[in-house]
């Protein structure tokens, strides 16, 4: 494992060094800077009593404080989820390519490390990279309301950890692809591919009316069957930073389906790359 | 004891249909390099060198046939964690320094190497100044330096080299030839792969000659450049030629140099002494040794633009193997040979040569 941890180690630096990560990370803290800095919240006996943004009052009602945050925090975890999937998708495509580029594969299949360990420290180091940009963004997100606010909860933070997770079952599949081709832009298109067809898998349920029963519909049932369900995990993580109610077993079952095939992916990854020569 | 070894290695890459579109890289490779040596595998574009290269590191697998590294199966991180290995061109990204670079790589090899060791092995390579620089805008030659120190990391028993010196500059190919000397003395095995025939001459003592996949020649350079009876004197100017020629002495393509066989020292020293009495004036003596250019140009049936400008090919002695004539023999035991008669010959041999006759 120790080459696993080391090829993790250096993609994160690598992720470091490069724009898209600098100008995320430069983002992010700016939104939080500014929302610490422009954003008043009046809180009188546990109730949001004012809200000012620039010094401009934002009407609303006054309510109980966490009931208030619940709105903030959904559309937060549905930007968080669906935006970071989508930067992900379009950052972390090089990755694989870049592990796999002429000079640096020969280089890293001569030291003594298996192979498998490569590809499974790069899928930890983006899945570790995913989780430090969310955590850092409803990390930072959250306790600017819990100091404004006095209320604190960690499910945003939490939300934003699932979409971590989502990302990591994607990239499974990139990296696959990757692997096959060593091609960004082939990685970038699968991911693009499957955050489309899993926002449709995740409503499934509600979309295959539109097929005609028979085969087009359990065609349809097939295909979307072994997809993450992209839509229903962002419902999930909203449900979860807003503190809604939350089926368990459902949850339970579209994670256990997203690790599924992040690693059945991730499997036929490895599997190609062990018997590709370089 | 060997370091490597091979037999009987094919490789052929599968075309996206099947046969359809394969390419033969490697026909049927066997070779044996002994601990110790100084190994230069040479070759044209396409031969198979990088391929053989890559089999030995586990990173191609041969289709057909084995191959052992240092005793063992290069598919094992055990053998592979005693080869150090420089890649033709690394790929280096900007993120890193070159002292994270070769810390990352020491991790990798499993070494828990100090900062100093890190600074030091750059030092040694002639990095010292750019330790804590980012390697994007590295030369060419820097990223070679780095990947030597890289492939150096560990005092591996092997050293596969792929193009060590290309874009190095003139002092620093000596720098990397002296420590390429100093792996040598430690007990390291080299084997170097480079178009640079000039280095490949200075750093290796064997030789091997590599063509569509199959190994042509094979042996000391001593014996694929020239052999121990052969000179070159360099004499003062206003000689007598004519008078030399009756001596044995053959023109040289350089002016003022002329060249001898003498099969004992004897026999070159009479030589000599009758050059002397003739008024000739030796100012220089060496042994006469073809390049390696000459020797590929001829392993693989082409002439070499140097020798094509040169005078035209030398008879060959069939008791020598030498294409130069000998001391006291009568012309009549002097026998051109064509080219293309030794070609795929393993090395000129006196008996197979008689026989071909």
């Amino acid at each position: 494992m120790r080459a696993t941890f080391t090829v993790a180690s250096d993609l994160l630096r690598e992720a470091a060094s490069r724009r898209w990560f600098l100008a995320l990370g430069i983002g992010i803290t700016t939104v939080l800077i500014v929302l610490g800095f422009a954003l008043r919240l009046e809180v009188v006996d546990g109730a949001l009593a004012a809200t000012r943004l620039f010094g401009r009052e934002v009407r609303t009602d006054i309510r109980s404080v966490d009931v208030a945050l619940r709105f903030v925090y959904r559309a937060a975890a549905y930007v968080l989820f669906y935006g970071g999937l989508a930067f992900g998708i379009v950052a972390c495509a090089d990755f694989g390519p870049s592990l796999l580029a002429p000079g640096r594969i020969e280089h890293l299949l001569s030291l003594p490390v298996k192979r498998y360990e490569l590809l499974l420290g790069t899928f930890l180091g983006v899945l570790i990279l995913s989780l430090i940009g969310a955590v850092y963004g409803a990390g930072g997100f959250t306790l600017i309301f819990a100091v404004k606010t006095g209320h604190f909860t960690l499910r945003p933070v939490a939300a934003a950890v699932l979409a971590g997770v989502t990302f990591a079952g994607i990239y499974g599949a990139m990296l696959t692809a990757a692997v096959a081709l060593r091609s960004a832009a082939l990685s970038a298109a699968v991911g693009v591919v499957l955050f489309v067809l899993g926002i449709i898998a995740g409503y499934r349920d509600r979309l295959d009316t539109f097929f005609e029963s028979g085969a087009a519909r359990e065609a349809f049932r097939a295909v979307t069957f072994v997809l993450p369900r992209v839509s229903a995990l962002a419902d999930a993580s909203a449900d979860i930073a807003a503190s809604a109610a939350i089926r368990y077993d459902v949850l339970a079952s579209q994670m256990v389906g997203l690790l599924v095939f992040g690693f059945a992916s991730l499997a036929l990854g490895i599997h190609l790359f062990e018997q590709k020569d370089y | 004891m060997l370091a490597i070894e091979a037999a009987n290695v094919r490789k052929v890459y599968s075309g996206w249909f099947g046969r359809r579109g394969a390419q033969t890289a490697l026909a049927g490779l066997d070779i044996a390099i002994p601990r110790g040596t100084a190994f230069g595998l040479i070759g044209l574009n396409g031969a198979g060198k990088t391929t053989f290269i890559k089999i030995m590191l586990g990173v191609v697998r041969p289709t057909d046939g084995v191959v052992r590294v240092l005793g063992g199966n290069p598919e094992d991180p055990n053998v592979r964690r005693r080869i150090g290995y420089l890649p033709e061109r690394l790929f280096l990204t900007s993120a890193f320094t070159p002292r994270q670079f070769l810390g990352s790589v020491a991790r990798m090899k499993g070494l828990r190497l100090t900062e100093s060791v890190l600074i030091a092995q750059l030092e040694r390579v002639g990095l010292g100044p750019d330790t804590n620089r980012r390697n994007g805008g590295f030369s060419k030659g820097m990223r070679q330096r780095l990947g030597l120190a890289a492939a150096l990391l560990g005092s591996p028993d092997l050293l596969i080299l792929d193009e060590p010196t290309d874009g190095v500059d003139p002092l620093g190919r000596a720098e990397i030839r002296k420590i390429l000397a100093e792996e040598r003395a430690r007990g390291a095995t080299l084997f170097l792969n480079s178009h640079l025939l000039s280095e490949t001459e200075r750093v290796c003592d064997r030789i091997g000659i590599l063509a569509a996949g199959k190994l042509v020649r094979e042996g000391r350079l001593l014996d694929l450049c020239g052999s121990e009876t052969a000179y070159r004197a360099k004499f003062a100017p206003g000689f007598n030629a004519p008078a030399l020629h009756e001596i044995g002495f053959r023109n040289s393509e350089i002016e003022g140099e002329m060249r001898i066989i003498s099969p004992t020292p004897e026999a070159l020293n009479q030589a000599l002494d009758a050059a002397r009495s003739r008024g000739a004036l030796i100012i220089g003596l060496a042994r006469d040794l073809r390049d390696l250019e000459d020797v590929l140009a001829e392993a693989l049936g082409t002439q070499s633009p140097q020798s094509e400008s040169s005078s035209p090919p030398q008879p060959l002695n069939v008791h020598t193997g030498e294409t130069r004539s000998t001391v006291g023999q009568p012309a009549d035991s002097v026998h051109n040979i064509p080219s293309q008669s030794v070609h795929n010959e393993s090395l000129v041999n006196a008996s197979d040569l008689e026989a071909a006759l």
